[in-house]
């Protein structure tokens, strides 16, 4: 990819949105067989499946807790995902990502009604454009909802950055790899409350702020979207007879 | 993890088999639900997502430049890998490819390159120093039975689907894919043979065939899979039905 | 004060109520907010508020009947799969019900690997140790039938209102159905084609259950079955 002059261009950005609009969601609930719960999530070119299974019998044995569930999640790139073929398999980067996505989504979960059992989440990208993170936590929070995980709360996710100076909603790869600042956040709706923030780059204190107040409305937007898949899902009318 | 399988689920299937029935009503020759969509995924040069009832397989073709193997200083190299992701099934474990998936990925490479479906002396660039390598990456998103047809259906389709690959450097015309391989998968349960197992079948099947045909009827690839065995007679009547289904799976390549 | 309808499809972290209500499944108390904690219908009965999930795991129980799998023997006895988070250990004793000699008697003639069978859960320790028994009439070990396995959710509208359902079920098909807290559910019956529609039929149970009118629907759907439409 070779870097465009400008990244943003009389206040538009270079797909045509505002700073502060999402890419194209769509959000579908129960996309796979299988799976106890399962969710498919595209946000602008990025295509992401989360998957749950469980609660079920946690193996190996001795990673079984007496009094709680242990949440565990394994998020990876398909191998044609990006634009140089991806080595199959897990690397540094998709271990960071498993474990930051796992801490985002544990508050939600009741784990204590479950004791030694295991809940497994697998977030799997099919396509990358920026934010699969972010995607693949909005997905995860649906599809353990659809498991019927109890839980205190859903967990919306998006990115935020700085791209030519402009605090941007919802990064491109272009964006995150041409522009100055990139930071993934994940919010619980309810309490407002933040679950991920991770962030590379360069802030200073009023743009983080800023940026942080427009993670958060974006999750706003993302909840809301969240709630509408859920619902979609379950409100079937009956076969004719 | 392994897939415990009821002994009431195990007799009510070879019970139905011998009836010639099965447990979601298809015929013995009839496949479940078959849908292919190509060009779904632009970060690949070529893709397709095959559907067989429930089950669901992802190919993805990438085009990358290579060194070549010392045998073939100019034609292309071709590769296929198979991951069965753990979010298709409650059975499929993170980690190395299993014997399941390297057998997957081995079946559906040796239906591709025997029939010599792509012409891999195209895809040389510079002799002895680059040549063009095809990657073809299958992701099982959904296991509820055959995966082999699903995941071979998949990789063909989404080798046509490349057509005119937009990656630097490619200077040929069209993609050199010239044949349409088809994967056919006969199970035998008791006496019976049917086509397109579901996962309940597969799990009590004795044995496996996967025959992949080409439209000219000529097999350009076979494996048997399972621990029984099966008869010359079994084995022609496979055939029959594989050159048959082949005619119509190809039918959603079009 | 009540912030959803009865009946009303509800996601987990939704506010229903506020105020003293006495709170059941599928909701959880922050101060005096109530909250869904799945996705489900909500449930007011008087000053009770519950959400009835659409799906959910199975937790056992002592006194549920429960349809097992065995998955593995050991010396004394057999560890069933429940379609749970936890297995469960059946004694020997506790499946026939009297004394047994180990040293006398070969207990693999009784129950193997894959076989089913109909128990009751005897006890659930709070390391959720599961112990089982087959002491109830019909319990024991299964030959036959088909077998269905539908979210544990589910099962309370399989059994219908004082069983309305079962019976309708049973008596419009003329099949015998055996229903586990579990979510796995046996079918007997002569005609293959009236097996297969009560399938049908939990499978729509299933999807549906959340819908009005379904006993009806379940009703037709057989009857339509029986006089040999698809």
């Amino acid at each position: 990819m070779e870097k465009p002059e400008k990244l943003i261009v009389d206040g538009k950005r270079l797909d045509g949105r505002g700073p502060e609009e999402l890419r194209p969601l769509k959000i579908q609930a129960g996309a796979l067989k299988r799976a106890d719960g399962s969710a498919y999530v595209e946000l602008g070119a990025n295509k992401v499946l989360a998957a749950v299974y469980g609660p079920r019998e946690l193996h190996p044995r001795h990673m079984q807790q007496p009094d709680t569930a242990v949440l565990r999640c394994r998020y990876n790139m398909a191998p044609f995902s990006v634009e140089e073929r991806k080595r199959p398999g897990p690397d540094r980067r998709s271990v960071e990502i498993s474990k930051v996505i796992r801490e985002a989504l544990e508050p939600v979960v009741f784990t204590k009604l479950y004791p030694r059992s295991g809940i497994d989440v697998f977030v799997e990208v099919l396509q990358a454009d920026a934010g699969t993170r972010t995607a693949g936590i909005t997905a995860a929070a649906v599809a353990l909802a659809d498991a019927g995980v109890p839980m205190r709360d859903l967990v919306s996710a998006v990115a935020v950055g700085k791209v030519d100076d402009t605090i941007v909603l919802d990064l491109t790869k272009e964006e995150d790899q041409f522009g100055t600042t990139d930071m993934p956040v994940a919010m619980l709706p309810r309490k407002r409350v933040i679950t991920l923030l991770q962030m590379d780059g360069s802030f200073i204190e009023e743009e983080f702020e800023r940026a942080l107040a427009l993670a958060m409305k974006g999750c706003e937007q993302i909840y809301e979207a969240q709630k509408q898949a859920l619902k979609a899902r379950y409100s079937i009318k009956p076969e004719e007879g | 993890m392994y897939e415990i399988i009821s002994s009431v689920k195990r007799d009510y299937i070879a019970d139905l088999a011998r009836q010639e029935k099965r447990a979601d009503a298809r015929a013995l020759d009839q496949y479940r639900e078959v849908s292919v969509e190509t060009g779904l995924i632009k970060s690949a040069q070529g893709s397709a997502l095959v559907k067989i009832g429930n089950t669901q397989v992802l190919a993805g073709v990438k085009l990358e430049r290579v060194e070549p193997f010392p045998d073939t200083p100019n034609s292309g190299v071709l590769m296929v890998n198979a991951e069965l992701r753990p979010l298709a099934s409650p059975t499929f474990e993170a980690g190395p490819p299993d014997e399941n998936s390297i057998e997957l990925a081995r079946v559906v490479d040796r239906g591709i390159r025997e029939s010599e479906s792509i012409d891999l002396d195209k895809l040389g660039i510079t002799p002895g120093k680059e040549v063009w390598a095809v990657y073809i990456d299958l992701h099982v998103l959904d296991y509820d039975g055959n995966l082999i047809d699903a995941a071979s259906l998949a990789a063909i389709a989404a080798l046509w689907n490349v057509k005119k690959p937009q990656v630097e450097g490619w200077t040929l015309d069209e993609f050199p894919v010239l044949k349409k391989p088809v994967a056919v998968t006969v199970v035998k349960i008791g006496e019976k043979l049917m086509v397109d197992p579901s996962l309940d079948e597969e799990n009590v099947m004795d044995a496996r065939l996967t025959i992949s045909t080409l439209e000219d009827g000529s097999i350009c690839a076979m494996q048997k899979g399972g621990v029984w065995c099966l008869t010359v007679e079994e084995i022609k009547a496979a055939y029959g039905l594989a050159r048959a289904k082949a005619a119509e799976l190809r039918e959603h390549l079009k | 004060m009540l912030h959803a309808q009865n009946r009303e499809l509800v996601v987990p972290g939704q506010l229903i109520a506020e105020g003293g209500y006495s709170i059941h499944e599928g909701v959880f108390r922050e101060g005096s907010s109530i909250y869904s904690s799945v996705v489900g219908l909500v449930d007011v009965r008087g000053h009770d508020i519950s959400v009835i999930p659409l799906r959910s795991r199975y937790v056992p129980r002592r006194g549920d009947v429960v349809i097992g799998v065995v998955v593995d023997t050991h010396a004394s006895g057999w560890i069933l799969d429940l379609n749970s988070p936890y297995d469960g250990n059946l004694f020997v004793s506790n499946l026939l019900q009297r004394k047994v000699d180990l040293s006398r008697e070969d207990i693999s003639q009784y129950l193997g690997v894959g076989d089913v069978v109909v128990v009751e859960i005897m006890d659930v320790d709070e390391r959720m140790r599961v112990l089982l028994e087959a002491s109830g009439p019909g319990m024991g070990r299964i030959t036959s039938g088909k077998l269905v396995e539908i979210t544990p959710a589910k099962i309370p509208r399989v059994i219908g209102k004082k069983g309305s359902m079962l019976a309708t079920l049973q008596n419009t098909s003329g099949c015998k159905l055996r229903v586990g807290r579990n979510g796995r559910i046996m079918v007997w019956g002569e005609d293959t084609h009236m097996v297969n529609a009560v399938v049908e039929a939990l499978l729509m149970i299933e999807r549906e259950a959340h819908l009005s009118g379904l006993t009806d629907r379940v009703h037709q759907f057989l009857e339509k079955m029986k006089s040999g439409g698809e």
